[in-house]
């Protein structure tokens, strides 16, 4: 009860205090915020809350803004809320909470219970981001120590305030969970006095994400779209740092592009193509601007490993995204596959140990774990972007066929052989443990048409010429192409994703190999056909180009928010609601209300009045 | 733990009638055994508990004696692929593991018919489990290899043609009960009894084949060899699926999973010997084999927990190795380079080397070669429902 009193005196002092202090979270509410998105309105009212000078006679210490929370109302609840805390580890008190009280034994915080709602509701695991307010107080202090007018402080320099409250959620995804981030940052000689309060940290323990963990938070064909009871480590509302939205099914561009360089090159320099007179610049363009483009791709993704280690991690366990692993090793065999004649006639063997190393040992982890690693059954994770990884072996088999190396596209062509009965049959049968695999027809399935047709331009490659093997397999990829293709009418309505460029190299690949097949059989038919699949790859080609620059520079959503690495460890019980913490219903309705209240107008009173029902209903129930 | 305290009353109730079945350590197999054992007559403990993975043993020592016998044999007019012993050397050495084979496999042969007579029911019961029965193809093949690997009969002689009939006609007889169990009888169909020692079946018609083919025999060597590569290719897209979820053999059994490569090394050599060169489908059967056992090496986790206590599963590691060690032989033989050399011979030192350390362990370990907790003498207990341990 004396808390309780305690709490009533504190609340009433702060309550002589809030109206300053709105006052100046108000000014910045408006200041910056007009441009910006509301999401970004709200949680730079959290900055603004941390504005409030830590004079607060509640606790006399430090001003922490509340935490940010995943969920935009939970932001917005702590709009308006000043809280005080003591400079202890907000995680390590949490713990201790039964309702939701950040534990401080004395002090009156007032939004506290809002805090607890949102802390209670997370586990544990995300409770020690936490700890950050803290930090923000020193900070804040500082710049406002420093005699900085809150008040004047716009946008962009609270966006370095706002970047360091968002800094320690997204910490968990960099490498070392920040500390490399850190460790350059001293590097460079920025002063950065987190040092000691991340000894506060508990240390990030790898986990690993069993794969059903994903099939229970993701749905959809890529296995990249939140389900609507889960949650997420991250804020869906803010635009996460590029890195983090950087996934590697973005290498499917530089798949599309590379391979159309080796179709072309083949139109150029085929007996049977003749007649369309194409020219050999154009493999020459196409093949620079793939260099180009998988150069790019490649450095920004080894930025992610270095910085954002864990979700490189994460990437690697999710069932689809493991195999766009193999997806730069593809693309640099496509390059070494369409090497204009111009820039060199022929490539030394050991690129092809060098290519092909990767490749190996990738399989070896990941058909391992098809024959017997733990819960990533083939008949559970089956998916069509596992042809990715069996066309590499197929991919290597013609390069090295091409190079005059003997034994080892043998090799690789069994393996790939071996594996690809495997997985056609599976993903044939379509598994009732299956639930991965999209009900309906989604351009994914176009990477069925993938692998016989390089298996059959292997198999002729490594025979010498185009028999009854390479026919058959030929024949089955057109077969598989031709089924898809009159169904492209259902291709539609899908979120266009930057993987929709790794399904377009299947085509090429198809057109390709019927390009050799029509130098072995030349006929009207042979050559219409030829053209026809190569206009088909070229047009798609084309059109994902351009929808790729609108969805870059006029929707700007080229790269969401990348979910699919973000989610929890265990799932949110199902019975609480999000900002629901272990109060009862009445309370929640308040919540309810005092959000409506917050999002509405945000004046003083309202807000004052509306923290007074809160903290009356919390006086009600409560433990005091 | 609690079950382990409940089961010592169950055994309890169950045991009166055997009282020396109880044992020391409380599991759930001891009470599979219904019938009276009697600890005054010595043979009946040994006739109770052996079983058909025991042929496992002379599986590993005949394919060794084929083995010894393919790589030195010094009038081999490839001796590129040979090591260069002298003649009286060779025959020593072969002899001398020709007839240790011959001995092990008369002995447990002459033990598992005196099984069948005394204990009918228990290999019925074999018979009925779905690891045990793939072992009921053991013997042949242990049969067969010897009769390949034998130093005095040559694959013309009418000797050869009659114990190939002796031992591939239970071999055919088997595969027709086992194989069309497969697709027809409900209880017993692939996707439940499906495991990695099912690949045995496979593994003896390519043996059965490649005998066949040594003797000339080209139509019954396609045959069984036709028999062997289809049954091998549902087989492995099945295993590959893991459809049960979770093994169908307790982690004891994970030697098994070295069948994995087995299985194509043996097509390969089967089909070596029927197309007469070491030609690309032997290639690719060969490669195959061989990036399984490399994945297999490199996940020594999935076998730790075998490795705690001695048990006969561990010699169904020998047999694969050295069955790839004879398939990379042929390789070397064909394709002459460095690197198919050095495949072979770290292959077959290899295998050598895993043979001497079984054999070293079993002799340390004898009274352990009669375990209670076998888990191919749990015939009482459902198929499906094997527990784990």
């Amino acid at each position: 009860m004396e808390n309780c009193k305690q709490k009533h005196l504190a609340k009433e002092d702060s309550s002589e205090v809030l109206p300053a202090l709105i006052k100046v979270i108000t000014a910045h509410e408006v200041a910056g915020f007009d441009a910006v998105k509301q999401q970004d309105c709200v949680n730079d009212g959290f900055n603004s809350n941390c504005l409030h000078p830590s004079d607060s006679s509640i606790v006399g210490t430090e001003t922490v803004g509340v935490e940010g929370e995943n969920d935009l109302s939970n932001s917005q609840k702590m709009h308006f809320v000043s809280i005080s805390m003591p400079p202890s580890p907000v995680g390590v008190h949490l713990h201790n909470t039964k309702m939701g009280l950040v534990g401080y034994n004395d002090e009156a915080i007032l939004g506290y219970d809002i805090m607890g709602f949102a802390v209670t509701s997370k586990n544990d695991r995300q409770t020690k981001f936490y700890s950050q307010p803290i930090l923000k107080g020193h900070v804040l202090n500082e710049a406002i120590a420093s005699g900085r007018n809150p008040n004047n402080l716009d946008l962009p320099p609270k966006n370095p305030r706002f970047d360091v409250l968002e800094d320690k959620r997204f910490d968990y995804f960099k490498t070392w969970s920040g500390k490399l981030e850190r460790q350059i940052s001293n590097l460079r000689g920025k002063h950065r006095d987190t040092e000691q309060e991340l000894e506060t940290h508990r240390p990030a323990e790898i986990e690993i994400l069993p794969a059903d963990r994903y099939f229970d938070a993701l749905e959809g064909p890529e296995l990249d779209t939140l389900r609507a009871s889960e949650e997420i480590l991250l804020p869906k509302d803010k635009k996460w740092p590029f890195l983090l939205r950087f996934p590697i099914s973005s290498f499917g561009i530089c798949l599309g592009v590379s391979s159309h360089a080796i179709m072309w090159k083949a139109l150029a320099t085929s007996a049977s193509t003749r007649f369309l007179h194409v020219n050999l610049d154009i493999n020459l363009v196409l093949w620079c601007v793939s260099v180009a483009l998988v150069a790019f791709v490649s450095f920004i993704y080894c930025l992610k490993v270095i910085f954002y280690f864990e979700a490189v991690r994460r990437e690697y366990y999710h069932p689809v995204r493991v195999n766009f692993f193999f997806a730069p090793w593809i693309a640099l065999l496509f390059l070494a596959l369409g090497v204009p004649p111009s820039v060199s006639k022929k490539l030394h063997t050991s690129l092809w140990y060098i290519l092909m190393t990767p490749v190996f040992c990738l399989e070896l982890k990941i058909y391992g774990q098809w024959m017997s690693g733990g819960q990533q059954r083939l008949s559970k994770v089956a998916n069509p972007s596992n042809h990715l990884s069996i066309v590499g072996n197929f991919l290597g088999a013609l390069l090295g066929a091409s190079m005059g190396i003997k034994e080892g596209p043998i090799f690789f062509f069994a393996v790939g052989l071996a594996h690809y009965i495997v997985l056609f049959v599976t993903l044939y049968q379509r598994l009732p443990t299956n639930e991965i695999l999209p009900k309906e027809p989604h351009p994914v399935f176009f990477l069925f048409v993938a692998a016989p047709s390089v298996a059959s331009l292997a198999w002729a490659r490594i025979q010498g010429s185009f028999d009854h093997g390479a026919r058959i397999a030929y024949f089955i990829a057109l077969f598989l192409y031709f089924s898809l293709a009159v169904r492209v009418n259902f291709f539609r309505g899908f979120r266009f994703s930057l993987a929709w460029w790794a399904y377009t190299f299947p085509m090429t690949g198809a057109a390709i190999a019927t390009i050799r097949y029509s130098i072995v059989v030349t006929n009207i038919v042979t050559k219409s056909l030829t053209v026809v699949l190569c206009a088909v790859a070229t047009l798609t080609v084309a059109s994902l180009l351009v929808i790729t620059i609108i969805h870059a520079f006029v929707l700007d959503d080229l790269f969401p928010n990348d979910v699919a690495i973000a989610i929890s460890q265990t799932r949110p019980k199902p019975t609480r609601k999000w900002y629901h913490g272990r109060n009862g219903s009445s309370d929640n309705k308040n919540c309810k209300k005092f959000l409506q209240c917050s999002n509405s107008d945000g004046k003083d009173i309202e807000a004052a009045s509306v923290l007074k029902d809160v903290e009356n209903n919390h006086s009600k129930g409560l433990r005091c | 733990m609690e079950t382990q305290k409940s089961q010592p009353e169950i055994q309890l109730a169950v045991s009166t009638d055997e009282p020396s079945a109880t044992s020391t350590t409380p599991t759930a197999h001891s009470l599979s055994t219904t019938t009276p054992v009697h600890r005054s007559l010595s043979l009946s403990p040994i006739l109770t508990r052996i079983h058909a993975g025991y042929f496992r043993i002379t599986l590993s020592l005949s394919c060794q004696a084929l083995l010894c016998k393919i790589l030195l044999q010094p009038n081999n007019h490839n001796s590129g692929i040979t090591f260069h012993v002298s003649q009286f050397l060779y025959s020593t050495i072969l002899n001398i593991l020709w007839s240790f084979a011959f001995c092990i496999l008369v002995l447990f042969s002459v033990l598992y018919a005196l099984r069948c007579f005394f204990r009918f029911n228990l290999v019925k019961k074999e018979f009925l489990h779905h690891v045990g029965v793939n072992y009921l193809f053991a013997p042949w093949i242990s049969w067969l290899l010897l009769l390949e690997s034998s130093p005095f009969v040559s694959p013309k002689h009418n000797f050869f043609i009659i114990f190939w009939w002796v031992f591939a006609l239970p071999v055919l007889i088997l595969d027709i009960k086992i194989y069309g169990q497969w697709f027809t009888k409900g209880k017993r169909i692939l996707t439940a009894v499906a495991n990695p020692t099912s690949q045995l079946s496979v593994i003896g018609n390519l043996v059965g084949s490649r005998a066949a083919a040594k003797m000339g025999w080209r139509e019954v060597s396609v045959f069984l060899f036709s028999l062997g590569i289809v049954h091998y290719l549902v087989l492995f897209v099945t295993l590959y699926q893991r459809l049960s979820g979770g093994d169908r053999i307790p982690a004891m059994l994970r030697p098994v999973f070295f069948l994995f490569f087995a299985a194509p090394s043996m097509a390969s050599l089967a089909w070596y010997s029927i197309s007469g060169s070491f030609d690309t489908g032997s290639k690719m059967l060969f490669f195959l084999s061989l990036f399984l056992f490399t994945s297999l090496i490199c996940r020594p986790g999935l076998f730790k927990k075998a490795m705690r206590k001695f048990s006969i599963a561990w010699w169904a590691y020998s047999y694969p190795i050295t069955m790839l060690a004879l398939a990379s032989t042929r390789y070397a033989q064909e394709v002459n380079g460095g690197i198919p050399h050095a495949i072979r011979l770290i292959l077959s030192a290899l295998s050598v080397l895993v043979l001497f350390a079984l054999l070293v362990f079993t002799a340390l370990n004898t009274k352990m070669l009669l375990p209670d907790d076998d888990p191919i003498l749990v015939p009482s207990l459902p198929i499906l429902s094997l527990r784990t341990e």
